[in-house]
């Protein structure tokens, strides 16, 4: 993977409509990118799908992109992650049961990281993550990297919908505060 | 910045995923009219983004590389919106009515979940036309005696006129917002209705103007007996209109508005006769008596 910095000027030339700038941008994050929506979608046709559509959304967009908000692959991974939760919420037919059940939930950490290896934001956020309830925890972990709805939580966690819902809302907001921000 | 914590949970639960399809609508219609909104549920995507940090790699097939530089080949953002060649709801319904089984005319065919949805809304449209094409002997003896017996668009001229408004979208209480457009990546206008007086605004955000041919925005509620035209959307980016101030507030707030492309100056019949290429429902943005964040 190219360095934050490279992938920042990447953009900019993908802003002017250079296509080698492109094609080496997505060479450089296609796989990031892809394991994220996969993971979310479990099926490798939507993924094709999801991903190539986010790669027009950055070809058209790449002039909207502001390096001082987001890195360049937290920002190409959130259009990505936006587009595969949007087909998911959208097929809502797809039920829990049919989720592989190899996915434990105590590896809701997909790929643990050693901790040296960890941005600081991401360190920040853990730590803030961590101070929830164990319960609480897996849920936002579940959420975020599965893509679960609060059906499917509420399912997982034995818990009515509203719940879940109360739960969720009560976690971000902790966390929010934890975070220190406004 | 003085958004409720209700807005901060909701944009939370965005950035996480957890939101329904219709909640999701919902924060990105508001996300399209409010800059301070956006920056709320960026700053979320941004601060939970770090955690893709521990998603593994996976590499897709080569292929996927082709089908990404054929798509940017045919999706320059300058390109104007294509429209499709095929023959327009309104004629369908009347030879018949199945348009569940024809093509309905949408210019985004490439998602399938949102055709099929479409699907599903448009068929009661389809009916509510059948039955228009049923009584159009008696309209049209009516239109010779009594024109006022029939509802807005039905009548004879004068046509809806096209009010252009000099100033921005009014800072008074704008409480209703419907974004207009085929897929949830592109809006083409942006609908706001004063609930106080109805009169609502559009605005153009994505749309271009083809030569020769008309927006029409159209009210479709399974309380109106067929979709009705509000009027021809007016080549500057505001259009404001009263045109509203007739429907009940329950049907203004719950109905579909959709845009279909008709010939310049709009629909000859009162009836579409384009195709539908932009949707949208009306969602709730501010309560009554707080200011606008824009």
């Amino acid at each position: 993977m190219l360095t934050p910095p490279e992938l920042v000027w990447l953009i900019a030339a993908v802003a002017k409509r250079d296509e080698a700038a492109f094609e080496r941008l997505y060479t450089a994050t296609r796989a990031k990118l892809y394991g994220v929506v996969l993971r979310i979608l479990r099926r490798h046709d939507l993924a094709e799908e999801v991903i190539q559509e986010t790669y027009v959304k950055i070809w058209n967009s790449a002039g909207q992109f502001n390096p001082g908000l987001a890195s360049p692959i937290t920002w190409m991974a959130s259009i990505a992650r936006n587009r595969a939760i949007d087909v998911v919420r959208k097929r809502s037919e797809v039920s829990i049961e049919e989720e592989p059940s190899a996915m434990d939930v105590a590896a809701e950490s997909p790929d643990p990281l050693a901790r040296r290896e960890m941005t600081e934001e991401l360190k920040r956020l853990l730590e803030c993550v961590g101070r929830l309830e164990p319960d609480r925890q897996k849920l936002v972990l579940l959420a975020y990297y599965n893509g679960w709805s609060r059906e499917q939580l509420a399912e997982k966690f034995e818990a009515p919908v509203n719940t879940v819902k109360t739960w969720l809302r009560r976690s971000m907001l902790d966390i929010r505060e934890c975070l220190g921000l406004g | 910045m003085a958004h409720s914590e209700d807005h901060i949970a909701l944009a939370a639960e965005y950035a996480l995923g957890t939101l329904d399809a219709d909640e999701r609508t919902q924060v990105e219609t508001l996300m399209a009219v409010d800059d301070d909104f956006t920056a709320v549920v960026q700053a979320w995507e941004f601060r939970l983004g770090v955690l893709n940090q521990m998603v593994g790699a996976v590499e897709p097939r080569p292929e996927l590389w082709d089908r990404i530089k054929t798509a940017i080949g045919e999706t320059e953002p300058q390109s104007p919106i294509e429209l499709p060649e095929t023959p327009p709801v309104a004629a369908e319904a009347a030879r018949g009515g199945h348009v569940a089984d024809s093509p309905i005319p949408m210019v985004d065919d490439s998602n399938l979940i949102h055709l099929s949805l479409r699907v599903r809304r448009w068929r009661s449209v389809a009916v509510a036309m059948t039955a228009l094409a049923a009584t159009l002997v008696a309209m049209l003896s009516a239109q010779v005696y009594r024109p006022d017996l029939l509802p807005g668009a039905m009548r004879p001229k004068p046509r809806t006129q096209v009010v252009e408004v000099k100033t921005p979208v009014p800072t008074s209480a704008a409480q209703f917002v419907a974004l207009l457009q085929k897929d949830s990546a592109s809006p083409a206008f942006i609908l706001t209705v004063d609930a106080a007086t109805k009169n609502f605004t559009v605005r153009r955000v994505g749309a271009t103007s083809e030569p020769g041919k008309s927006y029409e925005l159209w009210i479709v509620s399974d309380k109106l007996q067929r979709p009705r035209s509000l009027g021809v959307i007016g080549g500057n980016d505001f259009t404001a209109r009263p045109a509203l101030a007739s429907y009940d507030t329950d049907t203004v707030n719950r109905a579909t508005y959709a845009v279909t492309v008709e010939p310049e100056g709009g629909s000859p019949t009162g009836v579409a006769t384009g195709p539908i290429v932009f949707t949208g429902k009306l969602i709730e943005t501010v309560p009554p008596g707080t200011p606008q964040g824009r």
